[in-house]
């Protein structure tokens, strides 16, 4: 009997002294478990405090949970100030205006889905604001509102597109003062002039003229940008933008009689493009193609679709590309050696901007070329999705 | 009876030359050189069309147009825009307010000039 109690005893301490092991186990794992939350969190904290892109998280209820210290600069107000506040009434202040239309759908009582929206706030601040909603399964956690701060960038793209502006009208209004005047006076609207003064004159017009496209190409913001940023780029017809470059050139390619041949297939898919980059572009490859084509020539151009890219092709009876100058020939300021020895103009900066633009448009370029038999280039441009990302 | 051309240009040399050229090719021609008396110019001379710089003293060409668009009496009255700015935003712009045309200056000659009025005329 007593060893039984005894027996007994000693199982209900082992019991208990088992069960302070385990929980002392449980306690120690969910110490652990606590610090690494705090870690994480801190380590959170530390990305969103110092990232500078300034972030906004709401929670469920829509009540401001982070700020981090960009948007309290942004928003002009202190932390304590914004925390905690439900958002809807936070941005129903008169000076949040243009946050609140932006951001609000007044309708249906939430944060709208964006996706870098430009939010601008008078003179002193231009933001690009992106909304995530949070979600895990089936319940929403919140909205994170990610603000990216452009100020700079559009402040830079204004005073380039003044100084182009400016600078175009001052240098072309005494330039269209001479070119109307040795117009008139070379189609004898002041009376008749003999040959050697027609001559001349003509001379001087041309010069002229060859000042002006200087200009233009000088102040051509695709240019300056060489061709590396889209603005505008919307599915559109590649057709169209080769019908209007073919057109502009028409006069160009008179002037080298060369003999231009268009073979655009139907039914191409559209494209995602910027039309004015892309033009720029096409405009590029059909000036070389006449540039290096002696008088006479011909210059062949061709659409296809093929299985997820519309692929344009221009073919010349041109001059050639060297074999050895083959790697070069996008690169920055580069001219073939036998086409500097044609004394011909260029800059250098035509196929450089021209690949810019393709790869912008994540396209690609090629080209093959036989020196003395002609230059064929390439690029492809991948369909138009028909979602698109707004 | 001739047809009328308000040319609104404040340089004095360009406005000669093309005043020059228009009554050469048989137009009348009234000049106007800043945005204010050319926007007067519209409503007195009743003009048949309206050639128009931008770059204005005071009040620039595309306020002019603006306003010459929203006043019943010259809504109608053709209005080309002939002007050295020349970027695609200027261009639109233009457009979007009503112009019938956006001439580069430096890109055309006064003849090609004439030719372009003369379609929108007749």
């Amino acid at each position: 009997m007593y060893e039984e109690v005894s027996n007994f005893k000693e199982t209900k301490e082992e019991t208990l002294r088992r069960v302070r092991v385990a929980l002392l186990n449980i306690l120690e794992d969910t110490e652990e478990s606590r610090k690494e939350a705090v870690d994480e969190k801190n380590k959170t904290m530390a990305i969103i405090e110092n990232l500078t892109d300034g972030i906004l998280l709401l929670n469920r209820k829509n009540e401001i949970e982070i700020i981090s210290p960009p948007v309290v600069d942004f928003l002009r107000r202190e932390k304590e100030e914004v925390i905690g506040k439900n958002a809807f009434e936070f941005f129903s202040g008169e000076d949040f205006k243009p946050f609140r239309e932006k951001l609000i759908d007044e309708e249906k009582k939430k944060i709208k889905q964006l996706f870098r929206q430009e939010i601008s706030i008078g003179e002193r601040l231009d933001l690009e604001v992106t909304t995530v909603l949070l979600k895990d399964e089936a319940k929403d956690k919140g909205v994170l509102i990610i603000f990216h701060d452009v100020t700079r960038d559009k402040l830079v793209e204004r005073m380039k597109t003044e100084f182009v502006s400016i600078s175009a009208h001052q240098l072309r209004t005494p330039l269209s003062a001479i070119k109307w005047t040795l117009r008139m006076v070379l189609d004898g609207d002041t009376g008749k002039l003999n040959d050697e003064q027609q001559e001349l004159l003509e001379k001087t017009y041309v010069s002229n003229e060859r000042m002006i496209s200087l200009i233009n190409d000088l102040l051509n913001v695709s240019r300056i940008e060489e061709g590396r940023f889209l603005y505008k780029q919307e599915p559109g017809k590649l057709e169209d933008v080769i019908n209007a470059v073919v057109n502009s050139s028409q006069e160009l390619l008179k002037m080298k009689k060369i003999i231009l041949k268009m073979n655009l297939s139907q039914d191409i898919p559209l494209v995602n493009i910027d039309k004015e980059k892309m033009e720029l572009a096409v405009q590029n490859l059909l000036e070389n193609a006449a540039k290096y084509t002696p008088e006479g020539g011909s210059i062949d151009i061709s659409l296809e679709k093929h299985e997820a890219e519309v692929v344009f092709k221009i073919k010349d009876t041109g001059v050639g590309i060297p074999e050895t100058e083959h790697e070069r020939i996008f690169t920055k300021f580069f001219r073939g050696e036998n086409v500097i020895k044609m004394e011909t103009e260029g800059s250098g900066l035509g196929l450089y901007t021209t690949r810019n633009i393709i790869d912008a448009h994540r396209g690609k370029i090629w080209f093959e070329s036989k020196e003395g038999e002609g230059t064929t280039f390439f690029f492809s441009l991948p369909f138009a999705k028909q979602t698109l990302t707004a | 009876m001739l047809k009328k051309i308000l040319l609104i240009e404040d340089d004095k040399f360009l406005r000669e030359l093309m005043n020059k050229k228009l009554l050469t090719m048989g137009y009348d021609v009234v000049c106007a050189a800043d945005g204010e008396s050319g926007l007067v110019a519209i409503k007195d001379s009743k003009p048949d069309v309206v050639l128009l710089d931008l770059i204005l003293p005071g009040m620039n060409g595309f306020e002019v147009l603006e306003k010459a668009k929203k006043d019943p009496e010259t809504a109608k009255v053709p209005v080309v825009i002939l002007s050295n700015l020349g970027q695609s935003e200027d261009i639109e712009k233009g457009l979007k307010l009503g112009a019938k045309d956006f001439l580069v200056k430096a890109h055309f000659t006064p003849q090609e000039i004439v030719t372009k009025l003369k379609a929108i005329i007749e």
